[in-house]
């Protein structure tokens, strides 16, 4: 990939935050932070545009929160996985592979 | 979340508006120290971190919103709770027709219960077709 990171296809987002919260659970910053990491600071999020995607996972009952103490003893809102986001994840993972083989198959094509 | 807890959620979100906002704020605000305080450990001075920090975050108040209006919104799909309306009609047409049975044949009273019973329960079989 080139050095400009790349903007995030519509939909992924939400993948990416089920994959952040696979791993344990964060708060909002150290989701945005985890993404970073995992994808070796390639994917470009504009920070505010995680939260929605956060509220709209709850509501579908994909992710839960509740407030406790961040690592620097500061009031935070903690998500994690639920059983519901974890299969989602599964099924998310299952067709992104399936689009971006299906892309790659098309892209070399002669 | 449970139909339950969700529910209640939608309950409390409508009765303490500004409970739920302040809620919201809280933990934007959280995240735009959080960036800050990096900033400032990657060298800015603290008037640059908490700049950039801002910038970094995009529009406050457009995200705070989003989030506000996404914990108002409805929880559950209105084509559900349309689906179940139309499965208790026709429940309660079922029970109409029953009981119109059970009635002297030669009442036009029974027929009539019969027949809107009828009508109620194929009406209900249609729209559940068109709806799947």
């Amino acid at each position: 990939m080139s050095k400009a990171k790349a903007g995030l296809l519509q939909g992924t987002l939400d993948m990416l935050i089920l994959k952040a919260l696979a791993l344990g659970p964060l708060h909002g910053y150290g989701i945005g932070q985890r993404i970073a990491q995992i994808s070796g600071d390639e994917l470009k999020i504009e920070e505010g545009s995680l939260y929605p995607g956060l509220y709209r996972l709850e509501r579908r009952g994909w992710i839960e929160s509740e407030w406790d103490v961040s690592e620097n003893n500061q009031r935070a809102k903690f998500y994690k996985l639920t059983r519901a986001g974890r299969k989602q994840l599964i099924i998310e993972e299952q067709n992104w592979e399936r689009l971006a083989s299906a892309t790659m198959k098309a892209l070399r094509a002669n | 979340m449970s139909r339950v807890k969700a529910t209640v959620d939608f309950i409390h979100t409508w009765q303490h508006p500004d409970e739920i906002a302040d809620e919201v704020e809280s933990e934007l605000r959280f995240h735009v120290q959080m960036r800050t305080r990096a900033n400032i450990e990657a060298g800015m001075t603290p008037e640059a971190a908490q700049l950039s920090a801002e910038q970094s975050f995009g529009d406050f108040n457009r995200v705070k919103d989003s989030c506000c209006e996404i914990k108002r919104g409805f929880p559950f799909d209105l084509k559900h709770i349309r689906m179940g309306l139309y499965i208790v009609i026709a429940c309660i047409a079922g029970g109409v027709a029953l009981v119109a049975i059970n009635l002297p044949h030669h009442s036009p009273f029974s027929v009539l219960w019969q027949l809107v019973a009828i009508a109620v329960l194929l009406r209900s079989f249609l729209v559940g077709r068109r709806k799947q």
